[in-house]
């Protein structure tokens, strides 16, 4: 997640008048979302009865269900509109994001992990820590996912609202508590089983609601080749429409970044991070109806990763050729009344799309934010239930209390998220600390669960000490760069770094400190009986043989051909 | 007894209705049409034929996914 307001409630002040004015056709088309949302979550509540329906939605999820409703879950409106304002801001480079920031974890997560997460039955990220790692990781693993899941939940509520105060001048209260109501209507009654459904409704949404302004993006600027000569032209340099050529030294492109950063920062760590340990995506591939599903899910997932640029990154490049005037950054726009990065997604939606079209582009941005929410409720209710309450505070409740569990934590969730978006409205900084937060965990947590899958000589307590070593080294890194910023030289390698490059080279740290003390402590430490490692570890685990009558039926034929395409796309924008 | 109603026959009801009020619309700007329209390139008219696209794709898996009787 990639979105900056650095001070919401000035930006509200400045900006009395909206950028779009809905016709009653756009408003009957937003109304339409919400009836259908609702209605799915009255229908789905008979089949959400049990806990294995309500949290992992009986897991009778096709791959194709499970792989949009993956990439979807991930695909938040702010996800959409914060990055349209990167690739305006760094030009093409913020397609890394997308690209070697997912797919090779989202491949890597079909085909070498999901037979774990899938043959050891857990319910969740936390429950798999548990069998492998004792209650301590654990613990520490879902009371921080939990904690962090519903904060980050009210930020994105809270930064939508403040887009769609800016966007449709509507009221934040308005924005707020109508997205979050539907959200936990739905999802309270459908459960898992619910949200997924809404998620692949929504990513449709998406699709069809933004793929009209690069389509008539590329015909406004006449072509890719056009684009390029006319961004170089306007700009005076070519850096913002290479992938890497420019990435040899910080100081070379946009970014600030170096190709290291991108590859081992992002590329294998916070992409392999995010893709494969956070629950609010692998939630959704749990679902699959069997191994096969599990495994093609985020196999789908990341042929549509792939293309989200398409939607996304290029009508932030047209915009740099198109737009007749410059956006600048949030602060500067609450200083000077213009429009900032952010905006560039809402200002090309005005530019094409008339009455009607105009409405489903806004409902693809607001089914982007719901998907998002509900992702984030649905896996906090998860987490609560089975990996905190269960865990350690009601371990011999009836079925039915944890659904009822559920219930009740998707509305408490969805509370805290709002009142967190409250408190970000007084205290806009809040957003940079909780923001930061969120990445301390998941760099380390691939760690220990990468070592927990792969290395049967990994024991508890190297698990539980590596985990907390990793996370102690992200917060005193980003402590130390808070307090004396030319501390950046040491962290990130170098003093150009700029922002996203720090958070890369934190987590290449930060996962490196817990592999190190995970197999140092484990070396030091009694390794567990192989016997109690079955269907936990590779070498210990025998994966069920999958007999498919093609070839082309092969999670492995898929995943090579995605990775045959991605090596392409990346030699072609070079 | 009907099947379980599938994910896809709500997205494609939900896409023949947008498809249809998209038309329409574009339709209704063809026969009525500004002097200034507030866009670039209405002249190609895409509410009619994005619209026509998602009313005719909605359309086609509202009747290949409607839940039938067991």
């Amino acid at each position: 997640m990639h979105f900056a307001i650095t001070n919401p409630a000035a930006l509200c002040a400045m900006l009395s008048s909206s950028l779009v004015k809905l016709s009653g056709v756009d408003i009957a088309v937003i109304a339409v979302y919400f009836a259908i949302v609702i209605f799915i979550g009255f229908y789905l509540k008979g089949s959400s009865n049990t806990s294995e329906e309500f949290f992992m939605a009986g897991r009778e999820m096709t791959a194709w269900i499970a792989g949009l409703s993956f990439v979807s879950a991930n695909l938040g409106s702010l996800e959409l509109m914060g990055w349209a304002g990167s690739a305006y801001q760094y030009g093409i480079l913020a397609t890394h994001w997308y690209w070697i920031g997912a797919i090779p974890a989202m491949l890597f997560l079909g085909i070498v992990m999901m037979p774990f997460y899938y043959i050891s039955k857990v319910n969740s990220v936390p429950g798999y820590l548990h069998l492998r790692f004792g209650d301590g990781t654990r613990a520490i693993s879902a009371i921080s996912f939990a904690f962090m899941t519903v904060l980050m939940s009210g930020i994105n509520m809270y930064a939508m609202a403040i887009v769609m105060k800016v966007v449709l001048g509507w009221n934040l209260n308005f924005s707020i508590w109508i997205s979050s109501i539907t959200v936990a209507i739905y999802v309270a009654l459908g459960g898992l089983r619910s949200a997924i459904y809404n998620e692949v409704l929504q990513f449709l949404l998406i699709w069809l609601g933004a793929l009209l302004v690069p389509i008539m993006g590329i015909i406004e600027v006449g072509g890719w080749s056009n684009l390029k000569a006319q961004i170089a032209v306007r700009l005076g340099s070519t850096d913002y429409t290479h992938l890497w050529s420019t990435t040899g030294h910080f100081r070379d492109n946009p970014m600030g970044i170096h190709w290291t950063g991108l590859v081992f920062g992002l590329g294998l760590v916070t992409s392999f991070g995010y893709w494969t340990t956070d629950f609010l995506v692998v939630q959704r591939v749990l679902s699959a109806n069997n191994l096969r599903s599990a495994r093609m899910a985020p196999i789908i997932g990341a042929a549509f990763k792939m293309m989200v640029p398409f939607i996304v990154i290029l009508p932030g490049l047209i915009a740099l050729s198109a737009l007749p005037f410059h956006l600048v950054g949030e602060a500067q726009a609450v200083a000077s009344g213009q429009h900032s990065y952010n905006e560039v997604l809402p200002l090309m939606l005005v530019r094409y799309c008339g009455p009607g079209l105009l409405g489903l582009g806004v409902t693809a941005l607001i089914a982007g934010f719901m998907s998002g929410m509900a992702g984030n409720v649905s896996a906090f209710a998860t987490v609560w239930t089975y990996d905190i309450y269960g865990a350690f505070l009601n371990k011999k409740a009836s079925d039915r209390h944890y659904v009822s569990m559920g219930r009740w934590c998707t509305f408490i969730g969805v509370l805290i998220s709002v009142g967190t978006a409250y408190l970000v409205q007084h205290a806009a900084s809040i957003m940079d600390y909780v923001q930061g937060l969120f990445s301390f965990f998941i760099a380390p947590l691939f760690g220990t669960v990468i070592l927990g899958m792969l290395w049967k000589r990994a024991t508890k307590a190297g698990g539980f000490w590596g985990l907390l070593a990793g996370t102690g080294t992200a917060i005193g890194l980003w402590s130390w760069v808070r307090h004396d910023p030319s501390a950046l030289r040491y962290v990130a390698l170098s003093p150009d770094a700029k922002a996203l490059a720090e958070d890369m080279y934190r987590a290449l740290w930060s996962w490196l400190a817990c592999v190190i003390v995970t197999v140092v402590v484990s070396l030091m430490t009694k390794p567990r009986p192989e016997a109690e490692l079955e269907g936990l570890v590779y070498g210990a685990t025998k994966i069920p043989e999958e007999r498919d009558d093609h070839w082309y039926q092969k999670p492995i034929v898929w995943a090579a051909l995605i990775a045959v395409v991605f090596i392409a796309l990346n030699i072609i924008f070079w | 007894m009907r099947e379980p109603i599938s994910i896809w026959f709500f997205s494609g009801v939900l896409f023949l209705i947008y498809g249809a009020i998209i038309t329409v619309t574009g339709l209704w700007e063809l026969s009525h049409p500004l002097v200034h329209p507030p866009v670039l390139y209405n002249q190609f008219h895409p509410a009619i034929w994005w619209g026509a696209l998602m009313g005719v794709g909605g359309l086609i898996y509202t009747i290949r996914f409607w839940p039938r009787v067991r």
